[in-house]
């Protein structure tokens, strides 16, 4: 019999406005250089007080909009007492007893609903920086730029029941994000506190898991080792443990016996917020269409395979690209090279489309492709020339112009090859006459040796066809 | 003898009568003179100085403006001025120079003022006679008797104001009765606006939901004129009201009608019968000028506020101090050991004991289990005791009470009363501070030669009123 596995999510997500939660900071900056985007505010100072930062806000209630949250229209902040070094105040401003949303929901494709508890704002705490290492630092740095950088934290109920139903409420979390524009891909961080337990066994939280993979990776390892625990007739310590992403396993952090408690009070430096019915029926009513919806119409408007219709709605960019490219040239050659081309590029370096967006220039890609359609170059150069892009900043079009890779400088040698092959192998000509399939493959591939790859074997292949009637 | 006004100073010194740097010397010379009465915690001599310099300049160009101008202004040490060391009376943050203006600060430079320095107080404000000092500072004297408090936790303030035999407004700041309780036991008036109306940007919190900063000069219209001056809307500290308030300009109002609430809960039991009688003489007066005169019990606050209070001001002022451990400013210890026994060796040895006593009393009164009954509780209780006052003012103009139950005590006095004896000597001042109701504490007349307070309460933003039957009680007087 395989145990009942639970699993609960809490996951941080930094949101993409320009200045910090709290104060006029910025959230991005030019250089790398620490302690170089804080103010008083966010270092803490003593005297200086915190502003709430109204674009956060919003973001916040449309990402509990899309989740199907219950909005409350009168929320405040809190402040989480506990010390640590990254912390500038040694409390956290958060918020406890009233979140922007609650008791909202997320449906997979197995159309299973996932209950979300809460939807909250809070500040971001400084970066601590060990120069050698978390183990063998004798010190550690704190950068305070991101100090004070806004957060939301959706917390799911336990409803997950597999580390990979917990890798589809994090894709489906990312596609939410990236359709809201609410969450900076190329720069920001997702990261979790996974809670996971077998059921009628004690509860563990892997702390601070970054990324979706990861986050997988430390359910799949911590759900064998509860299991395996289990089956030798184990208890299960309640603890809490992270996950060393070299080794793919889970490590003891600490072991707690209670919930920790931080003394929460009133933000007293912030005011309630109201929100008006209108005010959030505005917002509701502004929220883009999100993905389900948008793949729909994609197949609907544009005649695209589902496949491609869903990966490309998977994300708010990899929609764009794919409209922006089918003016161009026709729906089905923009979503595929959209939804499986370029992704395949993405993934060969371990990361989401949308997170090597700043390397792609959809004019130049859209060249690329009027050539493609045109037929003035083959399926590989289209390949190539998109890697030559992406991976090695290069101009697709000079990439396919250097390297004389267009079809039409040898288009009128593809039928002399044709001839050629066609006359010096009367054998297969006979059997392909005679309806044997495996000749034409043979002399397809004669004929591509023969041109060096510049040729389309489907191209070869009907002028095979053709000549051979 | 009496002291020129705020008013006339200015006016003299805008039309070049008065050399501002010769005055600011002439003053600085008298405070540091007296040292040894402990008003000051930092005397900032130097951007004084150049302060008045600019001034007379600016009076040369023929460009002399502003409320305050030329005046010295002292501040209390809890509100931040840019490089001047800023302490708020805690050797936990020796050598803190703040990189901005509190924006009371920069209102009053902008109008003119000259910051003198830095005003003695109680460590944070935790306290009410001022003594409650943090390591290394002195309790500020009572001119009128330098073996008695000037009160607190703005005791620095009103011992000065009351000193100065120059003009001269503090800025200071009340939590729960530590700019009335020091006019009080000083004989100066002390005004405290409306929560909200002046903001505490840049002031180094004791309670966040109860700091008020406001004001203290020898008279009714010097406490007014600066209160005016630093009062307003400021987009950075969010508890700050739209409101940009007028109340100093006014001139010969009658008392004729105006209906004054005699709050008899603080006339009676744990009063000193000769502060009582002091205060109703003064409300005999008014009475006499045309005012109303009634009775009022506001039991719930007699009953309820000290401790109400006392347990929300404690459990946010234990998560303000929470910051204060050596790492980013203010006192350090030698780094060893991990961060938390860090934390503790700096707090240890930095934080006076009344801050630890709050600390630890704050800290369990939010902690899960007790939160419930103790912070959640008070706050409920707030609502309360705010309601009984907004049916108060359904009837009443003003409310009055004696600002403190005793006279200024002796030092020796203070020592021997226990925290929960000098909690209680706030029960007249912490229900208005607990709402956040204006309020103005003036002087009444004199028992054994120490001044004694009468402390007026007016309904939200109704300065004005306020300014009005204080000015005519002071004419009175």
């Amino acid at each position: 019999m395989t145990s009942q596995i639970m699993i609960g999510l809490e996951c941080h997500v930094q949101l993409k406005t320009n200045s910090k939660l709290f104060c006029p900071c910025p959230t991005r900056q030019e250089t790398e250089e620490p302690n170089s985007a804080c103010c008083e505010i966010c270092l803490g100072m003593p005297g200086s007080k915190p502003v709430l930062n109204k674009k956060a806000l919003d973001f916040a209630l449309k990402v509990a909009l899309a989740f199907n949250c219950k909005i409350n229209e009168k929320f405040f902040f809190s402040r989480k007492t506990y010390f640590y070094p990254d912390m500038s105040k040694n409390f956290q401003i958060t918020q406890y007893e009233i979140p922007v949303g609650s008791n909202g929901f997320v449906e997979l494709s197995s159309g299973k609903k996932i209950r979300i508890r809460r939807i909250h704002l809070e500040e971001d705490p400084a970066a601590l920086v060990h120069e050698a290492g978390l183990l063998s630092s004798s010190h550690c740095l704190v950068d305070y730029n991101r100090s004070g950088i806004p957060l939301i934290e959706i917390v799911t109920e336990p409803d997950l029941s597999s580390p990979q139903e917990a890798r589809e409420f994090l894709d489906e979390l990312t596609m939410v994000l990236s359709y809201l524009d609410v969450f900076d891909f190329e720069n920001g961080t997702l990261k979790a506190d996974c809670n996971l337990s077998i059921v009628g066994n004690e509860r563990v939280e892997i702390k601070n898991v970054t990324g979706k993979r990861n986050v997988e990776k430390a359910l799949e390892s911590e759900a064998k080792r509860q299991s395996e625990l289990v089956k030798q007739g184990n208890q299960i310590a309640r603890e809490t443990r992270g996950f060393d992403e070299k080794s793919l396993s889970t490590k003891t952090m600490r072991k707690k016996e209670t919930e920790e408690d931080y003394g929460y009070i009133f933000e007293p430096d912030l005011v309630a917020f109201e929100l008006s019915k209108p005010e959030i029926e505005k917002t509701r009513r502004g929220l883009p269409e999100l993905h389900s919806e948008k793949a729909k119409r994609l197949v609907k408007e544009f005649g695209i395979a589902e496949y491609d219709a869903k990966v490309i709605s998977g994300s708010r960019f990899a929609g764009n690209l794919f409209e922006e490219f089918a003016k161009a040239v026709s729906p089905k050659i923009a979503s595929v090279f959209v939804s499986r081309d370029l992704v395949a590029i993405a993934h060969h370096e371990g990361k989401e489309l949308e997170e090597i967006s700043g390397r792609i220039n959809a004019v130049q890609l859209k060249e690329l492709l009027v050539f493609f359609e045109k037929a003035r170059i083959n399926e590989k150069t289209l390949k190539e020339a998109a890697i030559a892009h992406v991976a090695g900043g290069k101009n697709p079009v000079d990439f396919v112009k250097e390297n004389n890779l267009f079809k039409d400088a040898a288009g009128s040698e593809i039928e002399k090859i044709v001839s050629k092959i066609l006359s010096s192998n009367s054998k297969a000509v006979a059997d392909l006459k005679a309806g044997n399939e495996k000749s034409l493959n043979f002399l397809v591939g004669l004929a591509m040796r023969e041109s060096k790859g510049k040729a389309e074997p489907r191209e070869i292949k009907k002028l095979i066809e053709e000549k051979t009637k | 003898m009496k002291v020129q006004s705020v008013l006339e100073f200015a006016e003299q010194a805008r039309a070049g009568n008065i050399g501002i740097e010769e005055n600011t010397h002439k003053i600085l010379d008298k405070v540091f003179a007296a040292n040894g009465m402990n008003f000051f915690n930092v005397i900032s001599k130097d951007l004084a100085l150049q302060q008045a310099k600019e001034l007379d300049s600016r009076v040369k160009q023929g460009k002399a403006s502003g409320k305050l101008f030329g005046l010295p202004v002292s501040v209390k040490d809890c509100i931040c001025v840019k490089g001047i060391e800023s302490r708020a009376g805690s050797r936990i943050l020796d050598g803190y120079l703040p990189v901005f203006d509190a924006t009371v600060v920069s209102k009053a430079k902008a109008e003119g003022a000259i910051i003198i320095g830095k005003t003695s107080q109680d460590e944070f404000g935790f306290g009410t006679f001022s003594t409650n000092t943090g390591i290394g500072f002195n309790a500020p004297k009572n001119p009128f008797d330098s073996e008695r408090s000037c009160g607190g936790s703005s005791g620095g303030s009103a011992g000065l104001t009351a000193f100065a035999d120059f003009a001269h407004v503090s800025i200071s700041e009340s939590t729960g009765g530590s700019i009335a309780c020091p006019a009080g036991f000083c004989g100066v008036a002390g005004f405290t606006p409306t929560y909200g109306l002046v903001s505490r940007y840049g002031l180094i919190d004791y309670a966040n939901s109860l700091d008020k900063i406001g004001s203290m000069g020898k008279t009714v219209a010097d406490s007014a004129l600066l209160l005016e001056s630093i009062a307003g809307h400021d987009e950075k500290d969010s508890t700050s009201l739209n409101e940009k308030p007028s109340f100093a300009d006014e001139k010969n109002f009658s008392t004729k009608g105006l209906k004054i609430g005699i709050i008899k809960d603080f006339f009676g039991e744990g009063i000193n019968p000769d502060v009582s009688k002091i205060a109703w003489n003064s409300i005999k007066k008014l009475e006499k000028a045309g005012a109303k005169i009634k009775e009022i019990s506001l039991s719930l606050n007699a009953k309820f506020s000290v401790p109400a209070y006392y347990l929300i001001a404690m459990a946010e002022s234990s998560t303000n101090l929470a910051k204060f451990c050596g790492m980013r400013y203010g006192a350090q210890e030698s780094l060893s050991g991990s961060f938390n026994e860090y934390f503790s060796k700096v707090r240890s040895n930095n934080f006076g004991e009344e801050a630890k006593r709050r600390i630890l009393l704050g800290t369990f009164a939010r902690m899960s289990g007790f939160r419930d009954a103790y912070y959640l509780k008070a706050m409920k209780a707030r609502t309360r005791l705010i309601n009984e006052f907004r049916l108060a003012f359904k009837e009443f103009d003003v409310l009055a009470n004696p600002t403190m139950p005793v006279i200024a005590p002796k030092f020796s006095e203070i020592e021997k009363l226990s925290p929960i004896e000098q909690y209680a000597m706030d029960l007249c001042t912490v229900p208005s501070n607990l709402a956040g109701l204006p309020h103005i504490s003036i002087n009444s007349g004199f028992s054994q030669k120490m001044p004694v307070g009468i402390m007026l309460v007016a309904d939200y933003l109704q300065e004005k009123k306020l300014f009005r039957a204080a000015s005519a009680l002071e004419e009175l007087q």
